[in-house]
């Protein structure tokens, strides 16, 4: 991999502020970790669950996270589980530098080229954009995605996904992060999208994905990597007898935001697309390459009416922030979402009265994501005992699930991307705009594979990945110990006998079915 | 070839059904071009130009260029093309459409789930029913038995120890619902496909299969038939159709691995093709109209072929009433807009050839809820 002329600035310029500029507080224990494989070492208090079932902790933690890791339980049980929530939901505020490390030092070329190397406070200038104003522009952050070849940058960036699902401490904001990539899904391996999937997983995807819901689905409509994805580069009116693409139109009223039966008809996808017309990226063949832009020329700037609102005529690029205005604030859009919200966090079949509330909650918050999630883990329906150990895990959840209760050390290497692979779940795979399933019934037939990750991360042939199971069941305190903080409860007598009888008690706790379900 | 009868049960007396969904709304009027139609040329003034290149079929319709290696089923018998098919819903969106057909309309489970469930006899093996690729399609929900399938190799319990299966079948005996049966399948298909992975066979007859995923996976469906372990249903997607830009290359290089799959897995299967039925169908078609970008968007009807023995091929069935513009759909209030309508109804291809695998009116009515059947004579 070539450096890239940031890192040449940054090397230029690293003399000068690096020590400066915050990287001291770091402290040797954090610089000591980095290298790759990695993972937290157990320490603290590892006191595993003692309930027979899944107890509100293990659930918030099942539901929140991606797997609870050793020690989890204890943590959330003294912290208690509201002030856990909290402090899930506000993940500016929790210290993960850790996880910041390991991307920065193996992936920085995925992130932001302002201030990846420099930290500094939220809302300080970046102290190299002040030198570099060009750097500011975003064209440029953009564009030199281009400069790494496609398959590196696709497989680091899916390597850095499951490594800070893995690593990271702010939890629910990685389980946000596929919720939304899912939500507004792009396969990078349509057109130029190979190189801009990175800028609209850091710019759109990871940037509000526990923010604003307007302010994200902004981001995204003019993200060049859903440009190129559903066409809306393509979409103008040239001459009077052009047809607008529909393709990014319909998905913003099916898929973004109203929801199939949100009440659109076919007319408003074509009002919409016509209101999108003009507006596209520079492709790679051009200078400021991947730069999103409004060419008026292209745009259709007759009246149009678009869910019975009248667009006048003449607005130009205007037209864009109108109708998104328009589907954000529909009503359907806050019940589609509220719908979505709650299969993922309570049921495939979500309860109406829990739905209800996270529409209300969302519309009353005007589009605030955390505010929708915090009205749904007060439900009583995601409360419920009978919600609990109900949802079968998707295979991305279960892989990493399993990585994080044996604390795993790994670098998300190949052997894990082609385990994701097999399942059916790699980051960034899935070609059509729904995103991956969520519902049980679609992933219930890759229990195979879960079985043969189970015995092969536990057997120790995942390269890249290793389990050192003696060592967890000495700091953990024995097998029964082990057993409940893999199961989140106390084993069941069954799965003691099988434990004990396996062969392998570490690699049937991860293939048994309360593994397969959070 | 014992140990596979017992595995098989009576399998060699069954047919089999193979449903190759192409996803992403394939244009049947590139695969299908009704070239002898002025309108389509009129209408496509830039697309329209690649069907001279194509197989005449007869003196209206041809096929794409790249689907000649199929003109020999054509020529055989084999081959029968419906066109102007899809459903009654006129829903433009992939999924719903998707969603819908694969239901069968609004209704739980999917039609092919609904069928294998109340055929008779009403018992399955665990390889009666087998989905190629990396999930199961909505098409297959509810069925009594599916296993998804991405090779034989894979298909094995690694390094698992006998203690270590024994253990983690029991644990997944005591559960109830769709995950135990879910597993039960795993366990069942296990033990049938280690008995043929012990037999690899190559293609019969010279076939030679591609390497692409889609022929990699008809290859595997073709050993399992003439295995005989009872296969009697398999779903196989070639996705990729959703051809909104400059749609000619694209279209090109899936309709060159639809054929050339499908020729492979005639020749494969040899004389088995009489017992063997495939099926070929899309969400939707798509407009008429090219667009400015060299492509088409979202339409209504498509074509569906379907290939197979005792079919009353080298012939086109169902209603065809040409694109002339009075013929076509309206859409929205823009001038110019046309669709090519749904005339033939896909679930009345999907029943005369469920038919022909022994389904009653009685399983037919299940398989296709709120639907008054009128199934085409698709098989002579």
């Amino acid at each position: 991999m070539r450096p890239t002329r940031r890192q040449f600035i940054a090397a230029g310029t690293g003399a000068i502020l690096a020590t400066g500029a915050g990287c001291g507080r770091a402290g040797d224990d954090v610089r000591r970790r980095i290298g790759l494989p990695t993972h937290r070492p157990l320490e603290g208090d590892l006191t595993p669950p003692g309930a027979p079932e899944i107890d509100p902790i293990s659930h918030v933690l099942n539901r929140l996270t991606f797997g609870a890791r050793p020690g989890d339980h204890r943590r959330v049980a003294a912290m208690g589980v509201p002030a856990f929530i909290e402090e899930q939901l506000a993940p500016d505020r929790i210290d993960d530098r850790v996880c910041d490390r390991v991307i920065r030092r193996g992936f920085d070329h995925l992130e932001d080229p302002r201030s990846s190397l420099l930290p500094r406070d939220a809302g300080a200038p970046d102290p190299l954009a002040r030198m570099f104003p060009a750097l500011d522009h975003q064209s440029t952050r953009v564009g030199e995605l281009y400069e790494f070849k496609d398959k590196t940058l696709l497989e680091d960036l899916s390597r850095a996904t499951l490594l800070r699902a893995v690593l990271s401490e702010r939890q629910l904001l990685e389980v946000m992060v596929q919720f939304w990539t899912d939500h507004f899904n792009i396969d990078p391996s349509k057109g130029e999208s190979r190189w801009l999937k990175a800028a609209d997983d850091r710019d759109v995807i990871r940037a509000h994905a526990l923010g604003d819901f307007r302010m994200l689905l902004r981001a995204s409509a003019v993200s060049p990597a859903m440009l190129w994805y559903l066409d809306g580069r393509v979409n103008r009116r040239a001459g009077s007898g052009d047809r607008p693409n529909e393709n990014y139109a319909r998905e913003l009223l099916e898929l973004h935001t109203l929801g199939v039966h949100g009440g659109y008809t076919q007319q408003d996808v074509l009002e919409v697309a016509r209101c999108l017309t003009g507006w596209t990226v520079r492709d790679r063949k051009r200078f400021l390459r991947g730069r999103v832009e409004f060419v008026e020329r292209l745009h259709d700037d007759g009246p149009k009416r678009v869910l019975g609102h009248e667009i006048p005529a003449g607005l130009g690029a205007g037209d864009l922030d109108r109708v998104l205005d328009i589907v954000a604030a529909h009503p359907a859009t806050a019940r589609h979402l509220a719908w979505k919200l709650c299969r993922r966090f309570i049921a495939d079949e979500p309860p109406e009265t829990a739905m209800a509330a996270v529409a209300a909650a969302f519309t009353a918050a005007g589009g605030s994501i955390p505010a929708a999630l915090r009205a749904l883990f007060a439900t009583p329906e995601f409360n419920a005992p009978a919600t609990r150990a109900a949802k079968f895990k998707r295979p991305f959840h279960y892989v990493v699930s399993a990585l994080r209760a044996t604390n795993a050390r790994t670098d998300a290497s190949r052997d894990v991307l082609d385990a994701l692979v097999r399942l059916g779940h790699a980051p960034f795979r899935w070609a059509t705009p729904d995103g991956y399933p969520e519902e049980a019934t679609h992933w219930q037939n890759t229990l195979l594979w879960r079985w043969n990750f189970a015995t092969a991360l536990v057997g120790g042939r995942v390269r890249g990945s290793t389990v050192d199971a003696a060592d967890l069941k000495e700091k953990l305190g024995g097998d029964d110990a082990l057993m409940a903080t893999v199961l989140g409860r106390r084993p069941s007598e069954a799965e003691r006998v099988a434990y004990h009888q396996s062969g392998s008690g570490l690699a049937l706790l991860l293939a048994s079915p309360a593994f397969q379900s959070c | 070839m014992a140990t596979q009868a017992v595995i098989s049960g009576n399998g060699d007396q069954r047919r089999t059904l193979v449903i190759i969904f192409l996803r992403g709304a394939a244009d049947g009027l590139a695969l299908v071009p009704p070239v002898g139609d002025d309108h389509f040329h009129r209408a496509r003034p830039r697309l329209a130009a690649a069907a001279k290149d194509g197989v005449r079929l007869d003196g209206h319709f041809g096929l794409h260029a790249r689907m000649r290696p199929l003109e020999s089923a054509w020529r055989d018998g084999d081959l029968a093309i419906v066109h102007a098919c899809g459903m009654e819903d006129d829903t433009r969106s992939h999924f719903e459409a998707q969603d819908l057909m694969e239901h069968g309309g609004v209704a739980a489970g999917g039609w092919l789930g609904r069928y294998l469930r109340t055929r008779p006899p009403a018992v399955a093996g665990a390889l009666a029913c087998v989905a190629v690729g990396k999930a199961l399609p909505e098409c297959l929900l509810g069925a009594p038995t599916a296993s998804v399938m991405q090779s034989f190799e894979d298909f094995t319990l690694g390094g698992g120890t006998p203690a270590f299966r024994t253990q983690l079948e029991r644990l997944y005996a005591m559960e109830r619902g769709r995950l135990g049966a879910a597993a039960r399948d795993t366990f069942d298909a296990l033990v049938r496909i280690e008995a043929l992975r012990t037999s690899p066979r190559p293609p019969d007859h010279g076939a030679v299969y591609g390497r692409d995923e889609f022929s990699a996976g008809l290859a595997r469906l073709a050993q399992l038939i003439k295995a005989d372990v009872g296969l009697e249903a398999a779903s196989i997607d070639l996705p990729g159709w959703d051809s909104h830009f400059a749609q000619q290359g694209q279209v090109e290089s899936l309709a060159g691995r639809l054929a050339e799959g499908l020729a492979a897995f005639r020749r494969d299967l040899g004389r088995r093709m009489a017992t063997t039925t495939v099926v070929v169908m899309t969400e939707f078609g798509r407009t008429v109209e090219e667009n400015s970008a060299f492509g088409t968007d979202h339409g209504r009807g498509s074509a569906m072929l379907v290939l197979g023995g005792g079919v009353a091929g080298g012939r086109m069935h169902g209603v065809w009433h040409g694109l002339a513009p009075d013929k076509l759909e309206r859409r929205g209030t823009l001038d110019g807009y046309g669709d090519l309508p749904v005339l033939n109804n896909y679930r009345n291809v999907l029943s005369s050839v469920l038919a022909r695998h022994g389904a009653n009116p009685a399983n037919l009515a299940v398989t296709f809820p709120g639907f008054t059947l009128d199934p085409l004579n698709l098989f002579a």
